[in-house]
């Protein structure tokens, strides 16, 4: 009796170990439009309602919890702030300077822009509903989906700066791939130096990003900032339109050993307490720009 | 445990309702730089009270509901999870569970399991990006507050499926035998 239990679990437990590694098989053999994928797409479909009506019900708790951890942030973040307020206020002279010649400049050229928003875009405000727990997958979920004019690899922006892009939508939600996903890369640029590069994440670390390749010849300081490149080449275009700001200069190292210099940087946004965010929309999204465009996923940046 | 329809219905509201809370809530806090994460003790609860296969399988069921509403690789939650579901229930098949402490102190050391496990499977699909020291302070953050978040789990579902624990069961107070003709005032 007892051997036919233990024959009995052992196969069960079989069972569920093959059926796991079959569906990690297949979900990698399968594209974005596969089956696994699509049931994917429609349980988020199904639970939103759910998990957007517990994430309102539940908002009062989080609200308690964020705001003890702004309290016990608060001493050290102060100090900070005050070195940082003396800092920026010999900087803010230096800019009011600059963006009083680039306005003039830009009278001249005829270009008009909203200052620090990419031109040609609108952009769509969508609220965080859920995002995973684990350090393996940077996402989000938002709110608003493809009925709100939202597509994959639209660039995802908060009031600090750029934080991901769109990676899964359904009708009334969108999964945002964040820039600390070991998945993303983003094309950056050094301002003012121009030095070029592209930013990967450090996994488990999200105060922490990298700008890899970089010409050793390229000086990079401590304190300057990062934005996005947003290249162009032929029909091919990055997912991230330029000027998005991203991060600033923490650390710039040289290693005597490496072609490249690594800079370390450290994110504008916050990207553990996103709350609510802007999905930049081309304001007229071309046919077949979606094919056209430098999609790459892992390694190339975007 | 005896496994009834209303007890399975029970488990599956319970599981849902959990992970609802987790994807709404607890994943959206930060308590000492990390998101606590109660799934993996939800499991392993599971799988104390129902033994090993009934851990197997809610650890099973558990992962593909997560790789779903999180678009996250399918499979790679369910593999680690029944692993942590089966080893649960073997610990209670094996140990007798007489002291309180033991469920939490089982719910830290198998979520260490699992997130070491998680990271495994990730190191093994491949990870495009240098990886950072600080997973071992999410490992053990999440490890310890899984020891807290265990306490009032257990208890719950302990308190949910009782009806159908067989060694839980409300004992009904034997009628005393008086000898005849005295009674009891």
């Amino acid at each position: 009796m007892y051997r036919k239990q233990l024959r009995r679990r052992r196969a069960a437990l079989a069972l569920l170990v093959a059926a796991s590694l079959a569906l990690l098989t297949a979900y990698f053999g399968e594209g974005a439009n596969g089956g696994l994928h699509s049931a994917q797409r429609g349980v988020v479909a199904v639970l939103a309602p759910i998990e957007e009506g517990a994430h309102r019900a539940l908002k009062p708790a989080r609200d308690f919890f964020g705001w003890i951890d702004d309290t016990l942030g608060a001493k050290g973040e102060n100090e900070r702030l005050q070195s940082e307020l003396n800092e920026l206020r010999t900087r803010l002279a230096a800019a009011e300077r600059a963006t009083s010649e680039n306005r003039d400049l830009k009278r001249l050229v005829g270009l008009r822009r909203r200052e620090g928003f990419p031109d040609g875009y609108g952009n769509v405000t969508a609220r965080v509903i859920t995002r995973s727990p684990t350090v393996w997958y940077s996402t989000i979920t938002v709110d608003k989906g493809r009925s709100s004019g939202i597509r994959p690899d639209q660039a995802v922006v908060t009031g600090e700066g750029l934080i991901g892009r769109i990676s899964t939508v359904t009708a009334g939600t969108a999964q945002v791939t964040l820039i600390t996903d070991h998945t993303s890369a983003v094309s950056a640029e050094v301002v003012p130096s121009g030095a070029a590069g592209v930013i990967k994440p450090q996994v488990g670390n999200p105060e922490d990003l990298l700008l890899d390749f970089i010409e050793k010849g390229r000086r990079v300081r401590k304190g300057q900032t990062i934005i996005t490149a947003g290249w162009r080449s032929g029909d091919l275009e990055s997912l991230f339109p330029r000027g998005i700001p991203v991060g600033r200069v923490t650390d710039a190292s040289v290693e005597e050993r490496e072609t490249y210099q690594r800079v370390h940087i450290e994110p504008f946004a916050d990207l553990r307490r996103v709350r609510f965010v802007q999905v930049l929309v081309p304001a007229s999204r071309k046919s077949g720009a979606a094919g056209a465009r430098a999609a790459t996923g892992a390694g190339g940046g975007q | 445990m005896i496994f009834t329809g209303p007890i399975v219905l029970r488990l599956v509201a319970l599981a849902f309702a959990v992970l609802i809370f987790q994807l709404a809530f607890l994943s959206q806090i930060t308590i000492a730089g990390s998101h606590p994460d109660i799934v993996p003790a939800l499991v392993v609860v599971m799988g104390l009270l129902g033994g090993s296969l009934a851990g197997a399988v809610a650890g099973f069921s558990i992962g593909l509901f997560v790789d779903s509403a999180l678009i996250q690789t399918m499979g790679a939650s369910s593999l680690v999870l029944l692993g942590v579901g089966y080893l649960a229930g073997r610990f209670r098949e094996i140990f007798d569970i007489t002291n309180e402490l033991w469920p939490p102190l089982v719910a830290g050391g198998l979520t260490a399991l699992a997130i070491t496990g998680y990271a495994l499977i990730q190191f093994l699909l491949g990870v495009d990006a240098p990886v950072s020291a600080l997973i071992v302070r999410d490992l053990l953050v999440k490890s310890a507050l899984a020891v807290v978040l265990s306490i009032p789990l257990y208890v719950g579902t302990r308190r949910i499926v009782r009806a159908a624990m067989i060694d839980d069961r409300p004992r009904r107070r034997r009628a005393q035998t008086v000898p005849m003709g005295i009674g009891r005032r």
